[in-house]
């Protein structure tokens, strides 16, 4: 019993610090200039622009950036239980400024946005049968942003335009005849 | 959300060591609750033991909370873990022996949204079992798995009952569906169950409320099932849309969560043990309730050879107990009551209370999942958003193989269970290709237009599928534990790749495109629809339980939940496990009145 009411207390703390981020509207995806967990400030920027060349904001809706999808993964990240994630992420990242090296000679975050998209589409051309370790990157880079996305307030709320949750006196559908 | 419901009950009376209890029930799910509300209602002094804590379920629940208000937006905490698909199947057992993780779960714990059930299901860590790979799914808690149970509430038919006379396989059970049928209309009407009547004689109408209404995608579906001659009705959901008259129970508000979490009402409008039953047994007075009470023995007088008791150790303490009763009645879920049984070897019984067939264990059966198929209607595609999943359920597709013909290459059926349309968390996130705007527009445009179906089918009761008591691994209270001997057939692998292509079939001639078919048969034990370890029958030498769920050896000696199956049926079991409970304990409570107990 002890240990649930110490992980209900905690689960109330990090759920306060969450709502906190959420709150704030800060464009960079790193809330009041927090460093962040887990990523290097670089690597933070460069999954900051990653995602939001995934899901980017467009007239529809805002993208990744102003869903705090960086914050998220890093946050997760940084409680990984496992070290392999982590490896991985950090690996994953190298490997786009090498590539991004091999092709434009320079950093990822040194090119232009044509460079990156660039990069981005080839890293993105065998997405259904990755085979090199960039193009496995990126599915995992895409699975995080999306499951980030999706399930923040702007992602279920402005781009989904999610209708339920609600009270409903009668699902509103229709009748088997 | 106090308009909904009263307050959580405080737990019942102390248990009283010295009493004799007209009954002890062991369990506190969808059997054992049933067996309290029966015999308390008959004025029956019982005494409800579960292993498990009494949780304040609603906070664990909070059905309505969004992803964005969860730190980890559902998901478990980082030091624990779920068992996924593959541990399964290669990794030793126990499967959590070793384990680095302060808790590990079984595979539902996997799923979105599973932080709100963690402290529902067990830790594999303290409940350790071995054998053949199953995933064995169980929830130790005031209520059980009721707590975040599926919904889906099918009645069976004779051509379950009576299936051996159909096709010759197995055993029949020693009642029919007329015996039957007055019981589940009682728990139609106690609980309260949606659906819309069809007229099938292989899936009988229950007493519904008000049915739940499909998507468009499904009533499409449903006409061109029609012209198939198969039927796709709304999800039978073991939920009152109309209200019951029960003050801890809500009507159904369509708020969705039970479609993307691990189950679970905290307004109670689906059913579950603790406010659909066990409180209003408490409110009669004749009810002690008795949490954190793990039952290790049931305990025989040497002179009578009846049953005494239950022994039992204090889940927190450690300390061990025996209660005494009339008569025992075991609810314990259909792996954890064999295993009770196979673990109460006295002089009288050295096999086992009630074990003089050799049967207790065996016959294990189930329902097979994993064949189905995902498609998309190109219709709704681009369409605006609708609100499609305020609702407990979506469809099903009740069995139409081996009814008038018969199949070629196996016996028995299979159903659908399916849904479709907008969710919370867009479907087609993790199918639409590419990135960027064009991306995001794919999984807007798309989202509304998913529709899914899986299968559950029958896996044949056999004697070679059984359960007993692993002579070395014990669990965290001393008690040792239950070995798998386990495997599907033959006869289940030829259902399954008929399941996989009769799926596609249906899509197709829907004109629903297809975007994946399902032929991967999940682990055993997928389903949570475990069976028939301790089955009734007419013959003594071949079966556990009488046609009142009575053991054949000892007559104080009730088994009311899954392992009194015959056979498994493709219907979900628990309507069945509650109507059976109903009417033996109307019997037993008949007896006891009678002094013949």
């Amino acid at each position: 019993m002890a240990d649930q009411d110490n992980l209900t207390r905690r689960e109330l703390i990090q759920l306060t610090a969450a709502a906190a981020v959420a709150g704030a509207a800060v464009p960079s995806g790193l809330a009041n200039e927090a460093a962040p967990k887990f990523f290097t400030k670089d690597e933070f920027a460069m999954v900051d622009e990653l995602s939001e060349l995934i899901i980017p904001t467009d007239e529809h809706s805002p993208g990744a950036r102003a869903a705090q999808v960086a914050a998220y993964i890093d946050g997760r990240l940084a409680e990984s239980f496992e070290d392999e994630p982590k490896r991985r992420w950090r690996k994953g990242l190298a490997r786009i400024n090498s590539l991004s090296g091999e092709m434009h000679g320079q950093p990822f975050m040194q090119a232009t946005p044509e460079q990156r998209l660039a990069l981005l589409t080839r890293i993105a051309k065998n997405e259904e049968k990755p085979e090199a370790p960039e193009e496995h990157f990126f599915q995992e880079l895409k699975g995080r942003t999306a499951r980030a996305y999706y399930t923040s307030k702007v992602g279920i709320h402005q781009e989904m335009e999610y209708k339920g949750n609600v009270l409903l006196p009668e699902f509103v559908g229709y009748e088997a005849k | 959300m106090s308009l909904f419901f009263s307050p959580d009950r405080p737990n019942g009376n102390d248990v009283d060591l010295k009493r004799v209890y007209d009954a002890i029930v062991v369990g506190s799910g969808a059997a054992g609750g049933m067996a309290a509300h029966v015999l308390t209602s008959h004025g029956m002094k019982v005494l409800l033991l579960e292993a498990g804590k009494k949780l304040n379920i609603n906070k664990e629940l909070k059905s309505m909370e969004w992803p964005y208000d969860h730190p980890r937006r559902g998901d478990i905490p980082p030091d624990t873990h779920a068992l996924n698909r593959n541990e399964y199947n290669f990794r030793p057992r126990p499967y959590a022996k070793g384990m680095p993780y302060s808790h590990v779960y079984n595979y539902v714990e996997g799923w979105n949204s599973a932080d709100y059930s963690k402290n529902i299901v067990v830790d594999e860590k303290d409940n350790p079992y071995t054998g053949t790979s199953y995933a064995w799914v169980r929830a130790r808690c005031l209520g059980g798995k009721t707590n975040i149970w599926g919904r889906l509430a099918l009645r069976l038919s004779d051509y379950d009952f009576k299936a051996k006379s159909h096709d010759g396989y197995g055993e029949d059970w020693p009642i029919s569906y007329q015996d039957l049928a007055p019981y589940y209309d009682k728990v139609d009407l106690y609980l309260g169950i949606s659906g819309h009547k069809e007229n099938l004689p292989y899936l009988p109408d229950s007493i519904f409320q008000r049915a739940i209404r499909l998507t468009k995608s499904e009533t499409m579906l449903r006409e061109s099932l029609a012209k198939m001659g198969r039927v796709l009705t709304p999800y039978r959901a073991g939920v009152t849309t109309d209200g019951v008259k029960n003050k801890y129970r809500s009507r159904c508000f369509g708020r969705g969560a039970c479609e993307r979490r691990t189950g679970g009402c905290d307004i109670h409008a689906a059913f579950d043990s603790p406010t659909g039953l066990i409180y209003p047994a408490l409110d009669t007075g004749n009810l002690t309730l008795r949490t954190n009470a793990t039952a290790y023995e049931i305990t025989v007088d040497p002179d009578s050879g009846r049953a005494r008791g239950v022994a039992f150790i204090d889940t927190d303490t450690g300390k061990a107990y025996e209660a005494r009763g009339k008569a025992v009645v075991v609810a314990a879920s259909t792996l954890e009551s064999a295993r009770l049984l196979l673990l109460s070897k006295s002089k009288t019984y050295p096999n086992g209370i009630g074990n003089s067939s050799s049967h207790v264990g065996h016959n294990f059966c189930e329902h097979l999942m994993g064949p189905g198929v995902t498609g998309i209607v190109k219709d709704l595609v681009g369409k605006a958003r609708t609100l499609d999943d305020g609702r407990p359920g979506g469809f099903y597709v009740p069995r139409f193989r081996n009814l008038k013909e018969r199949n070629p290459n196996f016996i028995r059926a299979y159903g659908f269970e399916g849904s479709s349309g907008n969710t919370m968390f867009p479907q087609s996130a993790f199918w639409a290709k590419g990135f960027g705007s064009s991306y995001k527009k794919q999984v807007r445009d798309y989202a509304g237009a998913f529709i899914d179906m899986g299968g559950f089918g029958e896996v044949l009761a056999r004697y070679e599928n059984y359960v007993d008591i692993d002579p070395e691994v014990k669990d965290k209270w001393g008690v040792p534990a239950l070995r798998f001997h386990y495997k599907f057939g033959d006869n289940e692998k030829k259902m399954a790749a008929d399941m996989s292509d009769a799926a596609r079939d249906m899509f197709e001639q829907a004109g629903i495109e297809i975007v994946e078919v399902k032929h991967q048969v999940q682990t055993e034990g997928w389903s949570i629809h475990e069976l028939g370890t301790a089955r009734m029958g007419t013959d003594p030498k071949t079966s556990v339980l009488n046609q009142f769920q009575q053991s054949h050896d000892v007559k104080n000696l009730l088994v009311v939940d899954g392992s009194s199956h015959v056979s498994a049926s493709c219907h979900n079991p628990t309507w069945t496990i509650m109507a059976l409970a109903w009417r033996s304990c109307d019997h037993l409570a008949d007896q006891l009145r009678k002094g013949e107990i």
